[in-house]
């Protein structure tokens, strides 16, 4: 099957699954941030119990798999009568995963600080508020640029467990085997799903870099 | 006399001055509430299994038994086998991308870019499905073992293909003006003098990249490979028991994962080395 015929008899598919993997990438990401921050707030929060519920978290959701974590969502926590649709199961087990990965960048991020700095900002008379608003967050934000963008290519990825569940349409992976299982597709039917992550990839990295290269403190 | 308090160790702890009686009243407070919640949605967690009969005691009980564990245990030597021979080959293939990459030959170093670049930002779902839908096609007939550990292997030659790139980054430029001086053509300095001390400085992360390989090989299933979430999917449907099955499962995977991040982070600590990412 040559590429024409192939786009020209399965496009609409392609086209369907590369709009499902960018609309759950982009709705992923926004969870992950706005709970990686949450995470990371219990995880520096003077509260033990939080910290080592935070700490925990962490530990347990960067080290799952996440064809494990899937198949929990999407097959175990019906007997417990959480039942959810497939879309919210891939989002919910990608949301899981990566956040434990952003709020370590985001601790990372706090660590790169140094304690000297708040130090100095306290003997000047900053209130903790202030020390956060002023000194930590916006340094922190800074250099976590970088890794966030990996980050968000990382979440990309891991939408591919898409796959493993019948969604309707089916994201970018799941297409290959859409394809394959109606035509002999061939290596051409698997690098068009490939070139769709790659050059989402390529994007999201150059405006990045490009964020990054404008907020970086040079140290 | 009084004593100082501790000087804090790391940025969590340094955020907040040693707090006075009121500030103190106050944590205490607020660690008693949040120990409540945390107590209770574990409680509601714990519930949630009772009601619906999780709880009971035909889908725990086998567990007691050897031969579950010794299946299991059977599936897990699956995923050791699947692991460390991914593993092996894409710690060759990566360093054979870093060093055709930094060859400074142009075609070559373009190639491996584009291979590097190609393993890293495509999901290891997609290459999985290459070689169980893809290669087939073509005729060529693979047993599982490999269709299982090619595309894990590949997804993380890229990687580490980076990983080993920035060990050599790493390594002080002094180091190769001094191999220069002294006379060693490219090639010798890259092997005498950069890469041994490269290599020393990823090793911590070349092992916390384990922990990737482990979670790609759970796909195994696609495949019908037995490894460790393969054999756990034959008990479940034995014993039909899949909450239960699942989680302990996947608690043995993160167990092990946690255990290899744990021996990168001592290796690092050992070696004095920061964990390169």
């Amino acid at each position: 099957m040559g590429l024409s015929e192939l786009l020209s008899t399965f496009g609409q598919n392609y086209l369907d699954g590369l709009l499902a993997t960018w609309s759950m990438t982009a709705v992923s990401f926004v969870l992950v941030m706005v709970l990686s921050v949450l995470v990371t707030v219990a995880r520096v929060s003077p509260f033990a119990p939080l910290r080592a519920v935070g700490d925990l978290y962490v530990q347990v959701f960067r080290n799952i798999p996440g064809v494990a974590l899937l198949i929990i969502i999407a097959y175990a926590l019906p007997y417990l009568r959480v039942v959810l649709d497939w879309r919210t199961c891939v989002i919910s087990a990608t949301v899981l995963m990566a956040t434990a990965f952003g709020s370590e960048n985001f601790m990372s991020g706090i660590n790169t600080i140094g304690v000297g700095q708040v130090e100095a900002a306290r003997s000047l008379g900053l209130s903790f508020g202030q020390v956060l608003r002023r000194v930590v967050i916006p340094q922190a934000l800074r250099s976590t640029v970088l890794p966030m963008t990996n980050l968000l290519i990382a979440v990309m990825l891991t939408t591919a467990l898409g796959s493993q569940v019948p969604l309707s349409p089916p994201e970018l992976t799941g297409v290959v085997d859409y394809v394959n299982s109606r035509a002999t597709g061939g290596v051409l039917a698997f690098l068009v799903s490939a070139a769709g992550y790659l050059v989402t990839a390529f994007v999201i990295s150059l405006v990045g870099n490009r964020i990054d290269r404008k907020v970086r403190i040079l140290r | 006399m009084k004593t100082r308090p501790p000087k804090p160790q790391t940025m969590r702890d340094a955020l907040y001055e040693a707090p006075g009686p009121r500030t103190r009243k106050r944590i205490a407070l607020g660690t008693a509430v949040s120990a409540v919640l945390v107590l209770l949605g574990a409680a509601a967690v714990v519930w949630q299994f009772y009601v619906t009969g999780q709880l009971s005691a035909r889908y725990w009980s086998f567990f007691l038994q050897w031969t579950t564990w010794r299946f299991l245990l059977q599936g897990l030597l699956g995923t050791v086998q699947v692991a460390a021979t991914a593993g092996v080959i894409a710690l060759v293939l990566g360093l054979l991308l870093m060093l055709g990459r930094t060859s400074g030959v142009r075609p070559l170093a373009a190639a491996c870019r584009v291979v590097t670049d190609f393993f890293r930002g495509v999901p290891s779902l997609l290459l999985i499905y290459f070689f169980f839908l893809v290669v087939p096609q073509y005729g060529v007939k693979m047993p599982s073992f490999w269709m299982l550990t090619l595309p894990v292997a590949l997804a993380a030659s890229g990687v580490l293909a980076e990983v080993f790139r920035a060990g050599v980054n790493a390594v002080p430029r002094g180091q190769v003006e001094a191999a220069k001086s002294i006379g060693l053509s490219p090639a010798r300095t890259m092997f005498k003098i950069v890469l041994p001390q490269a290599v020393r400085y990823v090793i911590p992360s070349l092992i916390a990249q384990l922990v990737v390989v482990v979670k790609d090989t759970t796909v195994a299933y696609v495949v019908s490979y037995p490894d460790l979430m393969q054999n756990a999917r034959v008990l479940i449907t034995r014993y039909d028991a899949l909450v239960s099955m699942y989680l302990v499962v996947a608690v043995v995977y993160i167990l092990i994962n946690y255990a290899i991040n744990r021996a990168s982070v001592y290796v690092a600590h050992r070696t004095g080395v920061k964990i390169i990412r």
